[in-house]
């Protein structure tokens, strides 16, 4: 029984191929896998990468750090794991060349270092890759020691009590480890030369580190010591947890990729249900001639869903194929966000693009499918006889469950996914409404048209036609303009948002930043754009620190699950102090430290902890209360902070305990220098800071900046244009992704038409064979076609130029505080463009249909 | 001339079969169906039985319920009352898969409207039952039989290439690919005109002399009818058994 069911099966295919709605069927499965993999294929290559990137970034796979060299036994430990080990010495110092000095971060590698990745060093014959560190005796130096000390490729330096000889001018490192003080430019050496430094003595600030790297198993293994290191006071960072996050504007268009796929699938899936009633209706008769020469209805079962599954693997493999060519184009399109080269493509997605395949025919062509089945031998003798459709409500609560299902795959998350089911629910629903009003309203208009040339004669044929499949309709008319409407969306999100809101900002918004004033340059920078410029905002002090614990725990163990990536915690953090709340800055919980004295008798230390290790433990009776801070209320959300919680931070070589006394909300986009934390004056004073500004220089003032560069070369000058600049070339790229995702969302919308098409083709032929009958020429016909889905196309443009208008609207009120303005364009376009594009191509795709014709009307003659 | 060829085919048949058991018999078999509010009686309490390689025409007006008696004859419709058994199987015993795997292989259909699959070309439609038989034949076995009903060179034609007396000749090989040892035909002349249906209907009973089939014919045609072995009219419901040659059609 099984043979010849499957050879039923196979012949049953390759017939069917050349059947419109098998065809129909097949494009839109391809569809579905191929917009699913295309995504999954991406995001799997983008998370691998990722995670390498973030062992190139940490420069290993597990980083510990401590302020005192790690015992031999912990060593061993970590290479019993299986992890190779590469040393590392962080400190923070002078170097002096004749007379000059300058502080300096050192990074004090060994001979294993980097353990991934390359640093692009030019080591006298420009920039070159190379994959070590400087070799014992040389020094590689950040360029903007150049201008600072006046240092060039072969000068000797003098750094502790050893010289050095400048080998390389670094321009990027392998990794960002060891860097306390990015303010301070780079020297990285040799850690044979550490010792004859005599750098390291009993209380300089020194961070001693091990770079770790081997397979996830060996850190997994480790897991327990790690724990326990992390009580003694070690640091440590390893690449499961310290996942850089992705850029805002790559997790967005994630997001948006992963939910234009979505709809992609479930179009395809509109268009699989409909072709498939096609499909069955096709094989009714076959279905009833099999069980009459004696198939079992199981037979029929397997027949059927082995060409079913035949055509969906086909489908499963040609979607995957494209799937991975789409990955590669958006990955291209992408390429600027990606630091990193990804790995390649794994195996993975296409499983999943043959699971969302099955899902998609199981789900929305199952109930209808299973109409095959139930067929009775006896329609062979009456015709009548057809097993009953299956209701609606089954139909579509079936797709609406694999659907579903589909989404809690993808999503990840099932409460997302039944967020965005019951919400698509809900707006589709209110669409289907809307929708219905506009196309009727469209098509009374049309047919009040006057009577006249033929295409008015043509128009109101086609908007009866049209009237007539009016839920068929409906759909498309709903796919269609919801398409339409992302992609204007789009468009206007990447030009007319940005331009307005750039519009609106003051003319005086200012357009530099200034940062790394020393305090000293401080009046003599005011001074030199005192003339030029036209708004300046105060200078204000600038400390770095890093929040070294929570409440008294580590900060990764104090926050929410998914903030222990959060920059805050990964980076130091720009510390300010201010007496007043700083303009644009509101205070939204707590007090400010108004009236609050740092205490005058408290010592310097007092405030402070010495750096762990160095210095005994400060006894708890002499600690000074903790200093109140202001914090931005962005921030503590994030890390599930509130009023009252101590954060300790690590400045210079001291703990500052701090408690938050007050929130503030504050306006990002005023282009003023922006604090997370605020401290009130009288504790960072005594730390090494420098000074940031920000100032409109209009134009033509600009002349002055080379001067500005040449008389303060420590000072870095930010100009926000070239900011904006960027910020537009990422939202032209995301939404060039974007685009390509909506490309094929529109696609899966055209399979849709064709699937309908083919759904109807014998009530068309039926309706062209009586026109033909009654008088219609070829002509005719084909214009009553165009016509229908022209208007079709008229009213999904005119569908989305509502939603659109509704969405911009919303958008400038909500996000931008403007008044919303009429996109005129908008209103144009769409429905022109719309009636255009799907009334060619339902033409184009209904021309077998018109060839049909003449046959149609011969069968009606002979009916008569 | 057919008369003649009817008589003695008939009569040798009859007399080397008397004595086996019936392939198809039937008891009070009665079938209602609903037709809008009032219960329709189309058949009610009708006897017949049906010997190994007899040959038997039923003969009726149009409407009268031939088809329906075919279609529970077949066993691919239930009856309201009475019992049937096909191959000495009591098909009451039998869910309709039960009477599928019973049909399959054994049992051929030729019918009024042909009922060609129109994607098959004429070569897959005859294969279709072979591919369900147990006997599973050969794609050769296929070509034998359109070649005996006279297509062998239009093997790969969809039925829509095919004139209707054609299609017909492919629904008789079809009828016949599978060895079946009973045959349906309903109306195999309907939508024949005259000359094309006597070709047709001369190749039906010449081979169902040669492969020793039963055959069970529906038809309102009495030169037809008047070539099988027995006639049997339906009238009100049940079954009359009548000598053709005593009505002039
Ligand atoms: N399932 C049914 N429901 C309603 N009427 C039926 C059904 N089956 C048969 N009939 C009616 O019974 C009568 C006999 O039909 P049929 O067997 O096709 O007649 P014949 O084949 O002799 O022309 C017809 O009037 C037909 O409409
Ligand atoms: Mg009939």
């Amino acid at each position: 029984m099984k043979a010849p069911t499957l050879r039923l099966a196979a012949r049953g295919l390759k017939r069917d191929l050349r059947a419109p709605d098998v065809r129909a069927l097949f494009i839109a499965l391809v569809l579905a896998v191929a917009a699913s993999t295309m995504i999954a294929f991406f995001l799997d290559r983008l998370d691998r990468g990722l995670e390498r990137q973030a062992g190139q970034m940490l420069g290993g796979d597990l980083v510990l750090e401590q302020s005192e060299p790690f015992s031999p036994e912990l060593r061993q430990a970590l290479i019993d794991a299986g992890l190779v080990l590469s040393d590392q010495v962080d400190l923070v110092s002078m170097i002096s060349r004749e007379d000059r000095f300058q502080s300096v971060s050192l990074k004090v590698v060994d001979d294993v270092y980097p353990h991934y990745g390359v640093s692009h060093v030019d080591l006298g014959e420009g920039v070159e890759e190379v994959a070590s560190g400087p070799a014992a005796g040389e020094a590689w130096i950040d360029p903007r020691l150049r201008e600072l000390v006046d240092l060039k490729l072969g000068d000797q330096v003098q750094i502790g009590q050893t010289e050095l000889r400048v080998s390389g001018i670094i321009e990027r490192e392998a990794d960002q480890s060891g860097g306390f003080s990015s303010f301070n430019p780079r020297v990285m050496m040799n850690i044979a030369d550490l010792e004859a430094t005599g750098l390291v003595q009993p209380g300089s600030r020194v961070e001693f580190e091990i770079l770790a790297a081997g397979p996830p198993e060996a850190v997994n293994r480790l897991d327990d010591r790690l724990a326990q290191l992390r009580r003694e006071g070690v640091e440590v960072r390893d690449v499961r947890q310290d996942r850089p996050q992705l850029g805002n504007a790559l997790e967005r268009a994630e997001s948006y990729l992963g939910i234009a796929g979505l709809a992609a699938v479930l179009l395809a899936g509109v268009a699989v249900a409909m072709a498939t009633r096609r499909y069955v209706e096709r094989h009714l008769d076959t279905a009833a001639l099999l069980r009459c020469f004696g198939a079992t209805q199981r037979q029929l079962v397997h027949i059927f869903t082995l060409q079913l599954a035949g055509l969906a693997l086909a489908a499963s493999l040609l979607g995957a194929l494209l799937g991975v060519l789409g990955q590669a184009l958006l990955l291209r399109l992408l390429s600027a966000f990606l630091p990193m080269s990804l790995p390649a493509p794994g195996i993975m997605p296409l499983w999943l693009g043959m699971l969302t395949a099955l899902a998609v025919l199981v789900g929305f062509a199952g109930p209808t499918l299973l109409r095959l089945k139930r067929v009775s031998a006896l329609k062979v003798l009456r015709r009548e006889l057809d097993p009953l459709p299956p209701s609606a409500w089954l139909v579509v609560s079936v797709a609406c469950g694999v659907f579903g299902g589909l989404l809690w795959l993808y999503s990840g998350s099932i409460t997302l996914a039944l967020g965005l089911l019951l919400g698509g629910i809900m707006v589709l629903s209110v669409l289907w409404g809307v929708g219905a009003a506009l196309l009727a309203l469209l098509l009374r208009g049309i047919q009040a048209l006057p009577k006249g040339g033929e295409w008015t004669q043509a128009l109101r044929l086609g908007g009866r036609q049209l009237a007539r499949r009016r839920q068929a309709g409906l759909g498309q008319l709903l796919a269609f303009s919801i398409t339409f409407f992302a992609m204007a969306m789009i468009v206007l999100v990447r030009g007319d948002l940005l331009t307005t809101w750039e519009a609106q900002l003051p003319a005086d918004t200012p357009n530099y930043f200034a940062i790394n004033i020393q305090p000293g340059e401080r009046e003599g920078f005011d001074a030199a754009i005192a003339d030029s410029v036209e708004a300046q905002s105060s200078l204000y002090p600038m400390v770095r620190g890093r929040i070294t614990a929570i409440n008294g725990q580590p900060p990764r163990e104090a926050v929410p699950e998914e903030a222990r990536g959060d920059n805050a915690l990964r980076r130091e953090l720009n510390l300010t102090w201010q007496a007043e709340v700083p303009e644009g800055n509101r205070v939204v919980a707590g007090e400010w430290f108004d009236g609050w004295q740092a205490d005058a008798t408290a010592s310097e230390t007092a405030y402070s902890q010495g750096g762990s290790g160095w210095t005994a433990a400060v006894d708890a009776e002499s600690q000074p209360p903790p200093v109140p801070v202001s914090m931005e209320d962005g921030l503590a959300q994030r890390l599930g902070l509130a009023l009252g919680d101590q954060l300790t931070f690590s400045i210079g070589s001291d703990e500052v305990r701090t408690k938050i006394t007050s929130l503030r909300d504050l306006n990002w986009d005023s282009f003023r220098p922006n604090f997370y934390v605020i401290f009130p004056p009288g504790v960072l004073e005594r730390y090494g800071h420098s000074y940031i500004t920000a100032f409109h220089l209009p134009k033509e003032e600009q002349g002055i900046l080379p001067e500005l560069v040449s008389e303060f070369p420590g000072v870095s000058l930010l100009n926000v244009d070239a900011i904006l600049g960027q910020v537009r070339d990422v939202l032209t790229q995301v939404t060039r992704a974007v685009e390509l995702v909506l490309g094929l969302v529109l696609l899966a919308g055209i399979s849709v038409l064709y699937a309908a098409l083919t759904a109807s083709r014998p009530v068309r032929a039926h309706e062209s064979g009586l026109l033909r009958v009654f008088g219609a020429g070829n002509r005719m016909i084909s214009r009553i076609q165009g016509a229908e889905f022209a208007l079709l196309g008229l009213a999904s443009g005119l569908l989305a130029a509502v939603l659109a208008e509704l969405a911009t609207a919303v958008l400038y009120m909500f996000l931008l505080d403007l008044p919303p303005r009429l996109h005129i364009e908008l209103w144009l376009v769409l429905p022109l463009g719309a009636a255009l594009l799907i009334g060619v191509i339902g033409h184009a795709l209904s021309y077998s249909l018109r060839r049909q014709a003449p046959a149609a009307s011969l069968g009606l003659l002979g009916e008569a | 001339m057919s008369n003649s060829f009817t008589r003695t085919s008939g009569t040798s048949v009859n007399d080397t079969s008397i004595l086996d058991t019936p392939i198809l018999h039937a008891e009070g078999l009665t079938k209602r169906v609903a037709s809008g509010e009032r219960q329709l009686t189309i058949l009610s309490e009708l006897d017949l039985t049906v010997l190994p390689g007899e040959s038997v025409a039923i003969l009726g007006r149009s409407g009268v319920g031939k088809s329906t008696l075919l279609g529970l004859l077949a066993g691919l419709d239930t009856p309201t009352a009475g019992e049937l058994s096909l191959f000495g199987q009591a098909l009451s015993e039998l869910d309709e898969d039960g009477r599928a795997m019973l049909r399959a292989g054994r049992v051929g259909f030729v019918f009024q409207n042909f009922q060609l699959l129109p994607s098959l070309s004429a070569l897959e439609n005859v294969l279709l039952p072979l591919e369900l038989s147990p006997r599973a034949g050969e794609e050769g076995t296929a070509k034998d039989w359109l070649n005996r009903v006279g297509l062998g060179e239009r093997v790969t034609h969809l039925p829509k290439q095919l004139s209707g007396g054609e299609q017909q000749r492919v629904a008789i090989a079809r009828a016949f690919v599978a060895n079946p040892e009973l045959v349906f035909a309903d109306e195999p002349t309907g939508n024949l005109d005259p000359h094309t249906g006597a070709t047709v209907i001369e190749l039906l009973f010449s081979l169902n002399q040669q492969e020793r089939t039963t055959l069970i014919l529906v038809t309102h045609d009495h030169a037809l009818a008047g070539r099988c072995d027995r006639c049997l009219r339906l009238e009100e419901g049940r079954l009359v058994e009548f000598d053709p040659s005593e009505v002039t059609a």
